[in-house]
């Protein structure tokens, strides 16, 4: 049984089906379930990871149900809503999600998409209650409903396209520079001679998960993936790789060429000059803040907090490139005992055992956590403010929920997600070393 | 009988007859009004909106050392984090309520997280929230308040609220206020009333509060504030007050309610203190009712030389503003405007009950043709209003602002504006002038369309709101 949880960072399942569906072009949402929910979604998630929905507000299609169809029933409710969305909002792709009170109330959502899908509507629908998992479950739970519902995939008779990946694993919001990791993710992988079907972001819609099938490789780059591309590899047989993180800064090499190998592609001449180039660049900006590096002591211990995918990416280029000391890395979303072990041992195998894993979605456990070390910086959410005040450290806030800046296309992986890392954790360590000026005062 | 004896006040639907989905004048919306009963409307299509267990949420999480426990699955507590992020960092927690939960009830847990935070912060009060869930199941939550209010000695207080009872959010302000006043305020007391007043102010922006208690101040005036960022004390200190001061006809409300029928506190009928007049007008309130109308007066005066002084001419003559706000909010918007030189173009308000009632009859004497859209969340309708009217200027205090900013209509949002008194004034001109003079954002936003179809903006504005069958 689940215990309770002190300031939550993973919400629903309905947030999680939401947070994909709103990262699709021309998908609109059909919540159907109490008036509430789009607006905590909006208030708690798309306000807290670093920027806004596609729609400029709350979802844009809501049944709204009240107290008679809690007592009756909500299925004749969602059959007008639908009807009506598919009238008033402009979409290729009509999604409906349900909450608590209409999976309780029991109401039979296959049947509404069935009798939308007869009118000649495109619908899928996904049974995402918040009683039946957190976001990361809600993500999936969509990702399945596209797969298994589209019309267009069951129909598909896609000729293989030549080099193309499909990308799983990312889920917007919970990785709050989803959006850039994608399109550096593409930058590199087409460095490599390859194409990458992002499936989510801008330009991503229906289109981009009909060519699902063509592709030559599923990728996915967290645990959250691994059901999909399983999924596909059982439906149309194409191989797939599933790694636990998106690399960040000089592990993007070894990346690349995991990729290329999967494809059956050793030693490719493109890809080496490619990750050539793009190391050379990194370098210079390593001998640039080198500077920055020794008179601020940036070389101090770390702390992460964030989804095990950002947790490792970050550990990884912290510690093994930068040469940060690893300490508390807590690992926040929910993950199944055989992949925590997976967590540990990549995590162990990068920072050579020196760091502490813990598993927790729960603040006043990473508060305790955090204190256990002696961490110089932490990187994590909002969430860590009050804890990393009392230690009197500097936070770079990084993972969900992040109320304190705006992000819209920055990436935190692949080489330049790097620079983009020195520059944030590098300022947050500069401005918080005391001033020469403090020092004499003194 | 104790207004404090049910576990929850009635929706404001049934107490105040409130209606939330409505499209018509303001003659037409006193008619409305004019019988014993109003008929309640729904929306055939509809956009998600706050609800009471957000707006309960709202008012628990500016309790001073408080801790928070939504009893619900995980992702009713969202709207905690983005409270808790934006304000001082209050404590709140969900019960994480899962499948198995939702058959076999789940008051061992909630017994269980209310204990563990407990010991963990040692707070002045605990707050369970209900849910949606919790509702459906009719879980207990009644018993495990009062077996660990004993074995804890801690003031455990419920708000029963339940996302689906009423279509109106305020209502959930009124079960916070009931539930905050029958679990706090303790007995009432045969003692003389004392020198104290209650300032009653709720989810207020804290510039605002602080703008309204200076005002106070300058009166001479003690006072106590309930229940924005109160002490768990405060609620004692205010049943014992001579006379309570709203800072909105509004949503604190049914706080001044209870506190005059349960403990005699006598509730000061003041207009929101928004606007060079409507604060002279609430600053005249609190004098006349508290001996105090030459002071009141006299710096009614004085502040309003120096805000007329402060805005240097400005003007919005020749604007059409249309607004977008809450309640008694868009009703002292509407006299600002129109104070400032402007017209009102038209009205989205959140919500209309009886409370309304004085001054829509008012406003119907003199604009009886004016359009009020009575409608909370719902941008499709008010894009397609909006579009229609295309206003010199939008203002509005809901989510869907950036929405509705596409139109290329310059917007300004009250969302985290302070508004009341006479800083409010300046500040909010202030907004008015930079909206007004630098259009460029809302011009290059106009190329990003809205979500809708264009047939949507050939309906009838009201084509979704439809009468209910019973």
């Amino acid at each position: 049984m689940p215990h309770h949880l002190e300031g939550v960072r993973n919400f629903c399942a309905l947030h999680g089906a939401l947070q994909l569906f709103e990262a699709m072009d021309g998908v609109v949402p059909v919540v159907h379930s109490t008036a509430g929910c789009g607006v905590q979604y909006h208030l708690g998630v798309t306000r807290q990871s670093g920027g806004s929905g596609p729609f400029g507000s709350p979802p844009v299609s809501s049944s709204n149900i009240s107290e008679k169809h809690v007592v009756f029933g909500g299925g004749s409710r969602l059959r007008e809503q639908l009807k009506n969305t598919v009238k008033v909002v402009k979409g290729d792709l009509y999604a409906i999600v349900t909450g608590c009170a209409a999976e309780m109330v029991g109401d039979d959502i296959p049947a509404m998409a069935k009798e939308g899908k007869e009118q000649g509507w495109p619908v899928v629908y996904a049974n995402t209650p918040g009683f039946g998992g957190d976001v990361h479950h809600g993500y999936q739970v969509a990702v399945r409903a596209l797969l298994e519902q589209l019309p267009e995939l069951a129909a598909s008779e896609t000729a293989p396209v030549e080099n193309l990946v499909n990308i799983w694993g990312v889920i917007p919001n919970s990785d709050p520079f989803w959006r850039g990791n994608l399109q550096e993710l593409h930058r590199v992988l087409s460095g490599a001679g390859l194409t990458a079907n992002l499936l989510l972001g801008d330009g991503q819609g229906v289109q981009a998960w009909r060519q699902i099938p063509g592709a030559r490789l599923n990728l996915s780059v967290s645990p959250w993936g691994e059901e999909a591309v399983r999924l596909l590899e059982e439906r149309y047989g194409t191989p797939y790789l599933s790694v636990p993180a998106l690399p960040v800064g000089f592990a993007t090499g070894k990346f690349l060429r995991a990729v290329l190998a999967a494809l059956g592609r050793d030693n490719d001449e493109a890809a080496e000059s490619f990750i050539a180039r793009e190391e050379a660049v990194l370098n210079r900006h390593f001998a640039r803040m080198a500077d920055s590096y020794f008179r601020h002591g940036f070389q101090r211990e770390f702390a992460l907090v964030g989804e095990s995918a950002q947790v490792i990416g970050l550990a990884g280029f912290l510690s093994g490139q930068l040469g940060l000391v690893p300490g508390t890395l807590a690992v926040t979303d929910p993950l199944p005992e055989p992949s925590r072990r997976e967590v540990e041992q990549h995590v162990g195998a990068i920072t050579k055992g020196a760091a502490t894993v813990v598993f927790s979605e729960d603040q006043a456990e990473i508060t305790d956590a955090l204190g256990t070390g002696s961490p110089g910086i932490v990187v994590g959410s909002s969430l860590e403010r009050a804890a990393a005040a009392s230690l009197g450290i500097p936070l770079v806030e990084a993972s969900f929920p992040i109320g304190s800046r705006l992000i819209l296309d920055r990436c935190y992986s692949g080489y330049r997600g790097a620079v983009t890392v020195l520059e944030d954790v590098g300022s947050a360590m500069v401005a918080g070393s005391p001033r020469e000026t403090d020092v004499t005062a003194q | 009988m104790s207004p404090l004896r049910a576990k929850a006040p009635r929706i404001r639907e049934k107490r105040l007859d409130a209606i939330g989905a409505w499209l018509g004048s303001t003659s037409a919306a006193v008619a409305e009004f004019s019988g014993d009963e109003v008929v309640q409307r729904i929306r055939t299509f509809a956009q998600s909106t706050n609800d009471d267990l957000i707006y309960a949420l709202r008012i628990a999480g500016t309790i001073r050392n408080s801790v928070t426990v939504v009893h619900a699955p995980r992702g009713c507590a969202a709207a905690g984090l983005a409270h808790a992020l934006a304000g001082p960092g209050s404590v709140w927690a969900s019960t994480n309520l899962d499948e198995r939960d939702t058959i076999m009830g789940a008051d061992g847990k909630l017994r269980k997280a209310v204990t563990s935070l407990h010991h963990r912060h040692r707070p002045d009060v605990v707050f369970i929230v209900a849910s949606p869930v919790v509702a459906i199941n009719n879980d207990d939550i009644q018993s495990v308040v009062e077996e660990l209010r004993e074995e804890l000695e801690l003031p455990i207080v419920p708000i029963y609220v339940t996302g689906f009872a009423s279509r109106t959010a305020v209502t959930g302000y009124d079960t916070a206020l009931h539930a905050l006043v029958k679990y706090l305020a303790g007995s009432a007391t045969a003692e003389e009333k004392g020198e104290l007043v209650n300032l009653l102010s709720v989810a207020e922006h804290p510039a605002d509060r602080s703008e309204a208690e200076r005002l106070l101040r300058e009166l001479g005036l003690a006072f106590v504030t309930t229940p924005d960022n109160a002490d768990i004390r405060d609620f004692r200190r205010a049943i014992g007050a001579r006379a309570s001061i709203p800072l909105c006809p509004d949503a604190p409300e049914y706080l001044g309610h209870v506190l005059r029928e349960k403990y005699g506190v006598p509730l000061i009928e003041a207009p929101r203190p928004v606007g060079i007049s409507g604060t002279g007008a609430w600053l005249a309130a609190v004098g006349s009712a508290l001996g105090l109308k030459k002071e009141a007066a006299a710096l009614h005066a004085r502040r309003k030389a120096e805000t007329e002084q402060s805005l240097a001419g400005f003007s919005l003559a020749g604007t059409a503003v249309y607004l977008s706000l809450a309640a008694a909010h868009a009703f002292a918007l509407l006299e600002l405007v129109h104070e400032l030189g402007g017209t009102v173009a038209g009205l989205t308000i959140s919500h209309l009950d009886r409370l309304h009632l004085p001054h829509l009859r008012e406003l119907a004497a003199r604009l009886p043709d004016l359009q009020i859209h009575v409608a909370n969340g719902q941008a499709f309708e008010e894009a397609s209003i909006v579009r229609s009217i295309n206003p010199g200027l939008y203002i509005g205090d809901g989510l869907h602002v950036p929405q509705i900013a596409r139109l290329a209509v310059p917007a300004v949002s009250l969302e985290g504006t302070p508004v009341i008194g006479y800083g409010g004034v300046t500040g909010l001109v202030r907004k008015i002038r930079a909206a007004l003079a630098f259009r460029s954002f809302g011009e290059l936003l106009g190329r990003t369309p809205t979500p809708y179809h264009e047939a949507w903006f050939r309906r009838s504005q009201n084509w979704h709101i439809k009468q209910e069958v019973k």
